[in-house]
């Protein structure tokens, strides 16, 4: 799903800071694959260019079978569209829109009626159990439900892959582990890559395996053995 | 803590340069509108001051009687009250030549003997050898020039030229030239001087002189030589310093002047509005920063005086930069304003540069200060009021804009419903300046119902800028849905400005309406002589005889004569129009309004009574059956008011009269217009080119058609209600000016949303044309609610500002054409307004944006 090859990315002219170091990676569909590192060891520079909103200096970066790296910016806005679900610690709701209006946005800007996108992020809000609360803007809801809302938002479009920066960072324990609890279940649902960015061993210990970054480069691999992986 | 705070503000602008630059020009523009008219106006005065002073010489009290003049008599008397030093009979004439350009020149009548007691003529004596050329003068076809004119067209001394008088073309000869000093330098340097008999006669003047320049003995005051004048004199007779007499000139275009000054409170009105939504932005961008300083101890007070000190800097900025353009723009609207005067003075001398003066300057800066600060003030006193613990949160955390209550819809309707009944039903002697606060409750409370107005025509436009602008065009107008707040500083500006061109263009076209079937109806001669291309001259007039010429022409049933003169009524003035009442009256159909038809036509031309105008009447509260007193020259006149007529000639009210009648007491029998009537089945062409083939070399008149003259009129209308061209050009201006500030703004403020929209998947293309979107939404919106306005402005406007202003109300007419037709350019000028921030929002660097971390 995810496939970097020899990644670097370099910051500045006059001192250069190298933030990603060759960075090569594979991930698989479906997998779910933590990220965790000390702040400045370049999660979010990794994550930004998984999403398209940046790019390597060097090195390819593949999902889903497309080089973002050859694509154009809008080809690209495209992609993250349509293939990338985006979850963020900050939840980065739009204030002025309510929670149906929020979720239905990507839908929006793909140009759908305004029925059909009302429909499936109705759906998809009912899917993250806000549906009596679709109405409600940003400021009227829980922490924990601007994140259902802001997940909501980035499986509308079932997307093959899901990335989710610190999505508990901002949640107290027991609405974090609902949070990650929901994440699981969608995650089987849709069958999607989860690539979550985390300081939470907990969280990361949900995830089949823990990638460890320090100074741009991974420095460590832990696959996780799951007690009760089941029927899925 | 002032220092830090100001660091901290500075800090502010120095990052939001774009932002402060808009808001600063905001000010300045609307400072700058008001600074200009106001400079343009006291240009002028002092032009004409200035130049009555000149032509007055070392006189210190003038002797005038409106325009009509008065009997030769009056000198004896003048001369002989006690305290009178010296008194000169003056005649004062705007002549045409035959001059490609500068074809009009200033005579002045003297007494070739004795004037220069008075004034000084500072005579080229290196141009002739007579030792005193006012001799010379006293012959009739002899005249002195400026050496400006004589320069300007090879004039020397012994050389022919020829001028239009009263009795036809006449040759002139130079018998002198006088130096570009004092008198010389008036109306930059066109005029003359000859023989004040001469002028008399070639003038038509008869036994009458136009003024009377005096010069009291030292010994006595001016103010008591004034008063003993007064009593001696007829009550028609006016004496007035020289100094006053500039001001009562340039109040005759006072309706324009307080209209212009209309127009310079709207721009500053719009630049409050500017104002407002840049402090308000302000605020919003500055959420944390505001929550940070109240965090670690600012209190509220210090942080509304942070906002407020930087609203009172970028007042003084915005006003000092107002100030110079004002100035420059002064400077060429004043030649505007003096061919407005020269309509009513015949001629003026356009100032080379504006006056500067410092007591506007520093009304400017308080105006512009005060509007700064008023703008700043709830924005300021927002910030204040934040909880520093919500404000540290993110965006989400913000509280939802508060919804407008009913108490605010229920305050709105008020203010508008008060509004509407007192200027229904207060009497309008209350004055212009509180009927204008009337129209200012109206205007605030639909400032209160705005962000309500702002949601509800968003709605209303949700579902077509859907269709026509996809899911971008719903999203431009959500963000009006959702916060209405952050366009509606903007649509109030929109709003305002477009108000008061619609009312304005409502009350114009009303006056039109009303205009054309007026003319219908009483000016149905089929052809028309004026002496002036600006209707009349105040000073050159026809003789009876060209009336006489005309009337033998074969195929012309009739030609009346027609006198029109301003006169000096009740400590103003008004025109009188002085018909022959027979003829007059067979002509119009109907000719009173209000008043038995039967008894005027008996008694009018007989110069047993008078007819008002309804404009004249409301101004002097005289009405139908009341005795109208009038002061002639020649003694009271007392007539009972026959009838009351609609008529639109003058602002100022105008009463007719029978010519026999205003003869016997003005002895005046000069003619401004000669009204022509033909026989049925002649050709007015045909009668026109023989007209012009008799008044040709001979006589400046303008012979029009009937088409023609209506036409001339509506130009001179349309001239006259230039300012709304301006007020048009200013409201676009600032406008346009308002909705780049909120895009710009709007895009700096919503750049975290920008940022949002882009991360999951919003185009640069989408991001540019929701911007653009929102700024056609925001034009729509903006003539809606403009739209809105201007029903209760001009019901403002022509119930009290035009009876207030010209003493004329007319019927209500709402300007849909216009308003339709400003829409598409309202439009457009978003378009144009919006392309650079929408440029902007699609550059906007998302990580950055969405502050990953």
């Amino acid at each position: 799903m995810i496939q970097l090859v020899d990644v670097s990315k370099n910051y500045g002219t006059a001192e250069i800071v190298h933030a990603l170091k060759h960075m090569c990676l594979s991930i698989d569909r479906g997998e779910r694959v933590a990220l965790m590192g000390p702040s400045g060891s370049g999660k979010s520079t990794f994550l930004n260019l998984v999403c398209g909103l940046d790019e390597p200096s060097t090195g390819s970066i593949k999902i889903d079978g497309i080089e973002l790296s050859s694509l154009g910016d809008d080809a690209r806005t495209r992609a993250r569209r349509e293939k990338i679900g985006m979850i963020f610690q900050t939840f980065n709701l739009l204030p002025t829109l309510t929670a149906i209006e929020n979720v239905s946005l990507p839908l929006r800007l793909q140009g759908l009626s305004r029925r059909e996108t009302e429909e499936r992020a109705g759906k998809m809000l009912e899917r993250v159990g806000l549906k009596k609360r679709a109405t409600h803007r940003p400021d009227e809801l829980s922490g924990g439900e601007r994140q259902r809302v802001a997940i909501a938002r980035a499986l509308v479009f079932r997307p093959p892959l899901l990335l989710a920066d610190e999505p508990t960072g901002n949640l107290d324990t027991a609405t974090g582990e609902e949070i990650l609890d929901l994440l699981e279940v969608l995650h089987r649902e849709f069958n999607s890559t989860l690539l979550l960015v985390t300081h939470n061993e907990y969280a990361a210990k949900r995830c089949d395996r823990i990638l460890t970054i320090r100074d741009g480069a991974i420095i460590g691999e832990e696959f996780v053995e799951h007690a009760q992986h089941g029927s899925d | 803590m002032l220092g830090a705070l100001w660091f901290i503000t500075f800090r502010q602008w120095h990052s939001h340069r774009l932002r402060v630059f808009l808001t600063v020009l905001g000010i300045a523009l609307g400072v700058s509108v008001f600074f200009a008219i106001r400079t343009t106006n006291a240009t002028l005065l002092d032009s004409l001051k200035l130049t009555v002073e000149k032509l007055a010489g070392k006189a210190t009290l003038q002797v005038t009687s409106g325009e009509s003049g008065f009997p030769e008599e009056i000198l004896d008397k003048v001369r002989a009250t006690p305290g009178v030093k010296i008194a000169e009979p003056v005649i004062e004439v705007v002549a045409h030549t035959q001059f490609e350009d500068q074809g009009t020149l200033l005579i002045l009548g003297v007494d070739t003997a004795s004037d220069q007691k008075l004034r000084d003529y500072q005579f080229d004596r290196s141009k002739t050898d007579v030792v005193d050329p006012l001799v010379f003068v006293a012959q009739p076809d002899s005249i002195l020039i400026s050496r400006a004119f004589g320069d300007k067209h090879g004039l020397k001394v012994g050389d022919k030229f020829p001028l239009f008088t009263s009795r036809g073309r006449k040759e002139f000869t130079v018998r002198g030239t006088f130096k570009p000093e004092g008198i010389g330098q008036v109306f930059g340097g066109n005029i003359a001087v000859m023989d004040i008999y001469s002028a008399q006669f070639v003038f038509d003047r008869g036994h009458n002189f136009d003024r009377i320049d005096v010069m009291n003995d030292p010994a006595q005051t001016v103010e008591a030589v004034q008063q003993r004048l007064r009593e001696s004199l007829p009550a028609g007779i006016d004496v007035a310093q020289p100094e006053t007499r500039g001001q009562g000139l340039e109040n005759t275009v006072a309706a324009m002047r307080e209209g212009m000054l209309v127009t310079s409170f709207v721009a500053l009105l719009v630049g409050l509005y500017i104002i407002f939504n840049s402090f308000l932005i302000n605020v919003n961008q500055r959420w944390k920063e505001i929550g940070v300083l109240r965090a670690i101890g600012l209190e509220r007070r210090n942080v509304t005086l942070m906002f407020l000190g930087e609203a009172l800097v970028m007042g003084i900025l915005g006003s000092i930069v107002g100030i110079v353009g004002g100035y420059y723009l002064a400077s060429a609207a004043s030649g505007l304003m003096g061919s407005a005067v020269a309509s009513v003075y015949g001629l003026v001398s356009t100032p080379e540069r504006a006056i500067f003066s410092w007591n506007y300057a520093i009304t400017s800066v308080v105006l512009g200060v005060a509007a700064s600060l008023i703008g700043a003030w709830f924005p300021a006193h927002a910030a204040a009021q934040l909880d520093p613990t919500m404000a540290l949160h993110n965006i989400e955390s913000r509280k939802r804009e508060a919804v407008l209550g009913w108490i605010r819809m229920a305050a709105g309707v008020l203010l508008i419903a008060l509004g509407l009944v007192l200027i229904r039903w207060t009497p309008s002697t209350v004055g212009i300046k509180v009927q204008f606060v009337f129209a200012g409750l109206m205007l605030a409370g639909l400032t209160v119902l705005l962000p309500k107005f702002v949601q509800w025509t968003a709605q209303a436009l949700r579902p077509m800028m859907s269709h026509f602008g996809g899911s971008e065009g719903a999203l431009a107008v959500d963000a009006m849905i959702q916060a209405p707040r952050r366009s509606s500083a903007t649509v109030g500006a929109l709003m305002i400005g477009l108000m008061f061109v619609f009312s304005t263009g409502a009350f114009i076209q009303s006056y039109e309406g009303v205009m054309d079937r007026w003319m219908k109806r009483m000016l149905n001669s089929d052809l028309i002589v004026a002496s002036s291309q600006l209707l009349r001259s105040p000073t050159y007039h026809f003789s009876e005889e060209l009336g006489t010429k005309i009337g033998a022409i074969p195929g012309v049933k009739i030609a009346e004569n027609v006198r029109f003169a301003v006169i000096p009524y009740a400590n103003d003035s008004a025109a009188l129009i002085a018909y022959q009442m027979k003829d007059f009256m067979d002509r119009v159909g109907y000719a009173v309004d209000d008043g038995d038809e039967k008894v005027a036509r008996e008694k009018m031309p007989l110069g047993e009574g008078v007819l008002l105008s309804r404009n004249f009447s409301a101004r002097f509260h005289v009405g139908l059956g009341d005795t109208l007193r009038l002061q002639t020259p020649t003694g009271p006149l007392e007539r009972p008011v026959l009838g009351i007529m609609d008529d639109y000639r003058s602002e100022k009210g105008t009463i007719f009269m029978d010519r026999a009648l205003y003869k016997q007491y003005w002895k005046d029998d000069s003619v401004d217009f000669i009204d022509i009537t033909l026989n049925a089945g002649v050709d007015p062409l045909l009668i026109k080119q023989q007209i012009e083939r008799l008044t040709a070399n001979q006589e400046h008149a303008f012979v029009y058609t009937n088409a023609e003259f209506r036409g001339w009129v509506f130009g001179l209308v349309h001239q006259f209600f230039l300012m709304n061209n301006i007020q048009l050009i200013v409201a676009i201006l600032v406008a346009t000016l308002g909705i780049v500030n909120t895009l710009i703004i709007s895009v700096s403020e919503r750049r975290r949303e920008i940022g949002i929209i882009r991360a999951i998947g919003g185009l640069r293309a989408q991001i540019r044309k929701m911007v653009l979107l929102e700024a056609v939404a925001i034009s729509i919106v903006g003539v809606l609610t403009g739209a809105v306005a201007a029903l209760f402005n001009t019901y403002f406007m022509v119930h009290t500002v035009g009876m207030a202003l010209a003493g004329y109300t007319v019927p209500f007419f709402y300007p849909w054409l216009m308003i339709l037709v400003t829409l598409p350019i309202v439009m457009v000028i978003s378009l144009l307004a919006g392309w650079w921030p929408a440029r902007r929002a699609a550059q906007v660097k998302v990580i950055e944006a969405i502050g990953y971390e």
